[in-house]
């Protein structure tokens, strides 16, 4: 009997979140999903992958034609008040394409943002429930597991989750590059804007062992000083604190340049030429753009950032390619083996390894006893041949009349695996 | 047969500094791994050169022209693999690679008619004299390469980071700190060369200092990296004193290699 994967759900890019989220599954459904999908006629085994990018009901089935509308019967039901999927919300992907999807998924090929880790780990979870469950027989157990190994070769070959990709991160990612280590550095966060609090933050997340805070309304410095654990300086002095700050991030509403090169020459002089790196995130600027002309200082404006992020961004996508050609090459593994998994040819390749096997020995031992007779010879190819048939008998017995699918693909896959029946290169 | 080894040693520098350039390039990691390891088999030949060398002399290959060369390339890469096992400096080793491959291919070329200067001063000064000198240059050398990815990395910075080199070079910081301890250790030992070298000459010739046109160099070469530690203190770090390393070293490749050959003094070695 063939075996097919098979895929069914939405995701974000087929669905808007407002249907999206009607289908999302609570914990305590679980159960009672499963035992409602795995009665779905067709299903053999399967797993229910629920985040807020997607609901997918992924399953190996004998029978694909009947299997999708029961899963998609199964959908329709989810949601408080069943809802009739509308059809271009709905995908469906079967065998190879549903085996690339999966391994896609896994290697954040298919998340909003390429390359974000936390998919794997939620497909891990997702994985290791369905089968406590029950719902995984080995076709899903080897699928899951090569999804998961997949996207750690993805992520350790290419480098597809390396590249900064916001404007707070891109802000850390330069200041690594300018500092050997931000562990003794003081950053300074001039005015109190949105994006200046999330790079501030952003940057102490990463070490920056201290933070001063200064803005024209001081109260609010001293609100986000206590947030930060920072020291906060009134606006009218903040001038004098410049030289203690290697990170300067500029985020007010001021119309005019709050800092100058003229100041920031005499501060490099004081600092005894020690690097500076300025972030300008507010528009207007805050800060002179003539500043990045001195020595050992480094301005980046939000456009600037943008920038870095705009050459990440195209960077993932060419290792994303690179990803691509790698998964293209294990899903045909994996289907290969798929194919391989089915009772007849695994009885017959069984058989043969062992007749090679017998034959190969027999010789061996004929060839050092040269004075036997024709009639010994052929009873000892006889027994030889008898003892293999009656060994292999209940193995092949077993892999033919098994009570049921699953338990028939769990046989085939052990004899494979334990009479290493799969050809090496399949693996 | 040391000169079969020096020559599979120059392959592979070649063959490393493509790897190098080919990882700042194009980012993957298997180059930046091979050319590390291109890097190091060069060495372990290299070093079995100099040492079938030495069998050859019956003593440390150092005294001609020849062997200070090939000992200076083979100083030079051994100091960087030395910091490489501590910092990850992979982006150096395109700069460490050629500069190895220069000095092997000046070894070479210097190795017919190269004259053994053991045979003219056999004192224990002169080894002590060559050797911290070569040492030094070599340490010198890989503060050069340092100084070239420091401004290499500050143009990339400036220049506001729009291709993804950068990220594959160290910070700044590191490459300064590390620019600096190296300067500070090449200068010492190119320090006690210099002093040993003059003891040398006066229990040869009986002055301490001849002003020989290799003597007046390398005393302007020193001047010059002693301003340049000096000048660290008021400031003069990052960019200022990446220049100042590259200027530093261009004067003492001048003095090695240009007085050495055009003025045939006593340093004479060709």
């Amino acid at each position: 009997m063939e075996r097919e994967i098979l895929i069914v759900g939405l995701s974000h890019r087929t669905a808007p979140v407002e249907v999206r989220e009607r289908f999302a599954l609570a914990d305590g459904q679980l159960d009672d999903a499963y035992q409602r999908l795995l009665s779905t006629p067709g299903v053999d085994e399967a797993v229910i992958v629920s985040t807020c990018n997607r609901v997918e009901v992924v399953a190996a089935s004998g029978d694909p034609e009947k299997a999708v509308p029961g899963i998609r019967a199964f959908l329709e039901r989810l949601p408080a008040e069943p809802l009739p999927l509308r059809a271009e919300y709905l995908f469906v992907r079967p065998g190879a394409e549903a085996v690339r999807h999966l391994f896609r998924v896994a290697a954040s090929l298919d998340s909003m943002v390429v390359g974000e880790p936390q998919i794997l780990g939620q497909l891990k979870e997702t994985y290791s429930r369905a089968a406590a469950i029950g719902a995984t027989g080995a076709i899903l157990h080897r699928c899951f597991h090569k999804a998961f190994s997949v996207a750690k070769r993805v992520r350790a070959e290419t480098g597809i989750g390396t590249r900064a990709v916001s404007v707070s991160s891109a802000a850390v990612e330069l200041a690594r590059k300018i500092f050997d280590r931000l562990e003794d550095k003081t950053a300074m966060l001039i005015g109190t804007g949105h994006m200046g609090e999330l790079a501030a933050r952003h940057l102490l997340a990463h070490g920056v062992a201290e933070l001063i805070i200064t803005n024209r309304t001081f109260e609010r410095a001293l609100e986000l000083a206590r947030e930060f654990r920072g020291t906060a300086v009134p606006f009218e002095h903040f001038a004098h604190h410049l030289r203690r700050a290697d990170v300067v991030i500029g985020s007010t509403a001021a119309e005019a340049f709050v800092v100058t090169a003229r100041l920031v020459q005499g501060v490099m002089r004081e600092r005894n030429q020690r690097p500076m790196f300025f972030i300008d995130l507010s528009v207007p600027r805050n800060f002179d753009p003539g500043i990045n002309e001195i020595d050992n200082v480094y301005l980046y404006d939000i456009d600037d950032l943008e920038g870095v992020i705009e050459c990440n961004l195209e960077e993932r996508q060419r290792e994303a390619r690179r990803a691509e050609e790698l998964i293209d090459r294990e899903v045909q593994a994996f289907c290969a083996w798929l194919e391989s998994l089915a009772a007849v040819p695994t009885i017959v390749a069984l058989r043969e390894k062992c007749e090679s096997i017998r034959k190969a020995e027999l010789e061996k031992t004929l060839a050092t006893l040269r004075d036997l007779g024709e009639r010994e010879r052929r009873a000892l190819d006889a027994m030889t041949a008898a003892i293999v048939k009656k060994i292999l008998h209940a193995p092949i017995t077993k892999l033919k009349h098994s009570e049921d699918r699953r338990t028939e693909d769990y046989f085939i896959d052990a004899a494979r695996r334990l009479f290493d029946l799969d050809d090496p290169e399949r693996k | 047969m040391h000169l079969v080894l020096l020559f599979i040693a120059l392959a592979l520098y070649i063959a490393a500094t493509a790897s190098f350039l080919g990882h700042l390039l194009s980012s993957r990691a298997g180059m930046r791994r091979a050319g590390l390891w291109l890097l190091g088999a060069a060495l372990a030949v290299h070093s079995g050169a100099i040492f079938s060398r030495g069998v050859e002399q019956g003593h440390v290959p150092i005294t001609t022209f020849h062997d200070a060369l090939s000992l200076l390339a083979w100083f030079v890469v051994g100091a960087y693999l030395f910091l490489q096992a501590r910092y990850p400096l992979a982006a150096l080793g395109a700069f460490v690679s050629p500069l190895a491959f220069i000095f092997t291919v000046w070894a070479y070329m210097f190795f017919s008619g190269a004259r053994d200067l053991a045979a003219r001063l056999p004192s224990a000064w002169l080894p002590a004299h060559i050797a911290p000198t070569v040492l030094g240059y070599a340490i010198l050398g890989v503060s050069f390469c340092l100084s070239l990815t420091y401004l290499l990395q500050e143009r990339q910075l400036k220049a506001k980071a729009r291709s993804g080199l950068f990220r594959r070079l160290p910070s700044l910081e590191t490459l300064d700190r590390l620019n600096h301890q190296s300067v500070t250790w090449g200068f010492s030992l190119f320090t006690v060369g210099i002093l040993a070298g003059s003891v040398l000459a006066k229990s040869a010739w009986g002055h301490f200092w001849s002003w020989e046109p290799l003597e007046v160099w390398s005393a302007a070469t020193w001047v010059l990296y002693a301003v340049l530690l000096h000048a660290r203190s008021v400031g003069w770090g990052g960019r200022k004193s990446a220049r100042l390393t590259i200027y530093g070293f261009g004067l003492l490749l001048v003095s090695f290699f240009g007085v050495s050959l055009v003025y045939p003094g006593r340093h004479g070695l060709g």
